[in-house]
């Protein structure tokens, strides 16, 4: 698959909050998050509701637990970047787990904050984007009766099954809907004449 | 190197006396970083030779209490080399700040070094933006304040139909990127985009792709002998076809000053750049006699550094952000990006000299482009 070109966010006036305890770290990451010309704030232990406002969360991967995000585990609303100072395997997979899109390792210095805001956005909206497709295509899955009873309806009209597929997909475009929602249509509007037929 | 009359035998130990009532001067050692030969040669004579004029100016100015002495070093143009030049510099010599790097490669080689001592680097060349170290003061033009501006002039007066080349690193990348983006957001196109290796002067292949493709504009991120080499090139096809002459398809640069211009000679004629100073413009610190504006950054970078260590004494030895959290934004360099405010001019080379054709005061720099949302066209004036 072709990988999409990344979209260089503008990240003047974004909002980031820090999860961290009071630490240089935190001063270095800020220092360089104001240079790019973003709003930051520091939390700690945990999140509050602003967290809902924010663009970009940084996290402490070495003191962190579950519990400090106000959502459900692993599963952030917006792109997150770990703080790694400990590469002990079970930080990183509870990292992993709490959802991080990219990474920075402590002690934080005087660079690496630009390219892990562009690479957790990109990550975070790359996973979006294919959340969308999957549901979208689950749901697709899921109706594909409706479009088989859809296409023996039309057939039963004495189509050949080609020619009912092709006018389905015609009915579609016309009333501009998918085509799953076209043989949900169809099999509602003609369940009555459905149920007639089977009765004769 | 000239001293300033009032040094005397007692200065360089950091204490500043009253001698016969002017003031003796700390001798404070302050690092050059230059490559005095290589293909980028010209560029690095020109900001040598603005540091070394604010350094006399200096030395020679009895109300301040600090004097340079400059430590030289030449990487040679081997960009490999910086790094290690830069840490000899300040490993083995008094000096923590240095003043130098022209590519962009060799300013991201200086940086590690310049972070692991404390040290602080001054670069006085226009560059590709997206970078704000705390060791680096920057103190020539970045994108919102060069290539932004001559993309809003260029495609309305011309067309949007660009050819983009450049030399083959960061500078080139980066800057067609952006053009690229600009020139895609505004409805333009991108018609061609190529790269010549440092050096290289392997320029018929760009020429063949601009006289089929039939551009509005050129933008030329070539540096030195490859630019040169493309420049006379491009000429020759103006002169055999009018559609490339300069008037109607004219090259953009935004790294070709008059230090430049005795390399290109007749081959510069109708070359558009954007600078923040062009010989002869007023409203530049110092006198404005500078050659380019290579050399008037260097001299501001100097200026700006002896007057942020003047009458604090010990603070040659301080960091950058201590030396600029004291001075509370009274100078040129913005605290949070080590930017500077710098007037924005597009000029255009006309018997062999720039001429300006419209000037922005005062521009402050935006290397993330987070600031500015818009290029500053609304506050522009002409100038005929």
């Amino acid at each position: 698959m072709k990988r999409r070109a990344i979209r260089i966010p503008n990240l003047g006036g974004a909002r980031a909050i820090i999860l961290h305890r009071p630490h240089t770290t935190v001063q270095a990451l800020t220092r360089q998050l104001a240079a790019i010309g973003l709003q930051v704030t520091q939390a700690w232990p945990d999140l509050g509701p602003e967290a809902l406002a924010a663009d970009y969360i940084f996290f402490d991967a070495d003191l962190g637990h579950d519990a400090m995000f106000p959502w459900d585990t692993g599963q952030p609303p917006i792109p997150m970047i770990a703080l790694i100072g400990s590469e002990a395997p079970g930080r990183i997979e509870w990292s992993l787990k709490a959802g991080s899109h990219a990474q920075l390792l402590k002690p934080v210095g005087d660079s690496g904050a630009y390219s892990a805001l562009l690479i957790a956005r990109d990550a975070f909206d790359a996973q979006q984007a294919l959340s969308a497709e999957i549901s979208d295509l689950r749901r697709r899955l899921d109706e594909r009766q409706t479009v088989v009873r859809a296409v023996t309806l039309l057939a039963a009209r004495g189509k050949t099954e080609a020619e009912a597929y092709a006018q389905l997909r015609q009915m579609a475009m016309a009333w501009r809907i998918s085509f799953e929602d076209a043989a949900a249509r169809i099999v509602a509007a003609q369940g009555g004449m459905d149920d007639r037929s089977e009765r004769g | 190197m000239a001293h300033g009359p009032c040094r005397q035998t007692f200065g360089g130990c950091g204490k500043a006396f009253l001698v016969w009532g002017t003031l003796v001067k700390r001798r404070i050692e302050l690092g050059l970083l230059f490559s005095r030969s290589g293909s980028y040669s010209l560029i690095s004579e020109a900001c040598r030779s603005g540091a070394l004029a604010a350094i006399a100016r200096i030395n020679a100015d009895p109300a301040l209490d600090v004097s340079f002495a400059p430590v030289e070093r030449d990487p040679g143009g081997n960009a490999d080399a910086y790094g290690p030049v830069c840490e000899e510099i300040l490993r083995d010599t008094g000096a923590r700040h240095v003043v130098g790097c022209i590519t962009s490669w060799s300013r991201k080689e200086v940086i590690p070094t310049v972070e692991k001592f404390g040290g602080t680097l001054w670069y006085a060349v226009p560059y590709e933006g997206f970078e704000a170290s705390d060791h680096v003061v920057y103190t020539h033009a970045c994108p919102n304040q060069h290539l932004l501006p001559l993309l809003d002039w260029v495609m309305p007066a011309h067309g949007r139909r660009a050819y983009l080349t450049g030399s083959n690193y960061i500078w080139g990348w980066e800057m067609n990127r952006l053009a690229r983006e600009r020139i895609t957001a505004a409805g333009g196109e991108v018609l061609g985009e190529r790269y010549l290796p440092i050096g290289s002067r392997e320029v018929g292949r760009m020429i063949e792709e601009v006289r089929f493709a039939r551009p509005n504009f050129i933008l030329n991120s070539l540096i030195g002998p490859s630019s040169y080499e493309f420049m006379a090139a491009y000429r020759a096809l103006g002169t055999e076809d009018e559609a490339f002459r300069p008037d109607r398809c004219p090259v953009l640069s935004c790294n070709v000053t008059e230090c430049e211009l005795p390399a290109l000679g007749p081959a510069a004629e109708g070359l558009v750049a954007a600078g923040p100073y062009f010989r002869g413009v007023a409203g530049w610190p110092g006198e404005g006699n500078f050659g380019s504006s290579h050399e008037a950054a260097a001299f501001a970078a100097v200026m700006e550094l002896a007057r942020l260590l003047a009458g604090r004494e010990g603070a040659e030895n301080w960091p950058l952000s201590q030396l600029l959290a004291g001075d509370r934004g009274r100078g040129i360099v913005d605290p949070e990006t080590h930017h500077t405010v710098l007037p924005v001019i597009i000029a255009r080379v006309e018997g062999g000299a720039f001429k300006a054709l419209q000037r922005w005061d005062a521009v402050a720099g935006d290397p993330y482009l987070t600031r500015s949302r818009s290029s500053p066209a609304r506050v522009l004036r002409v100038v005929s």
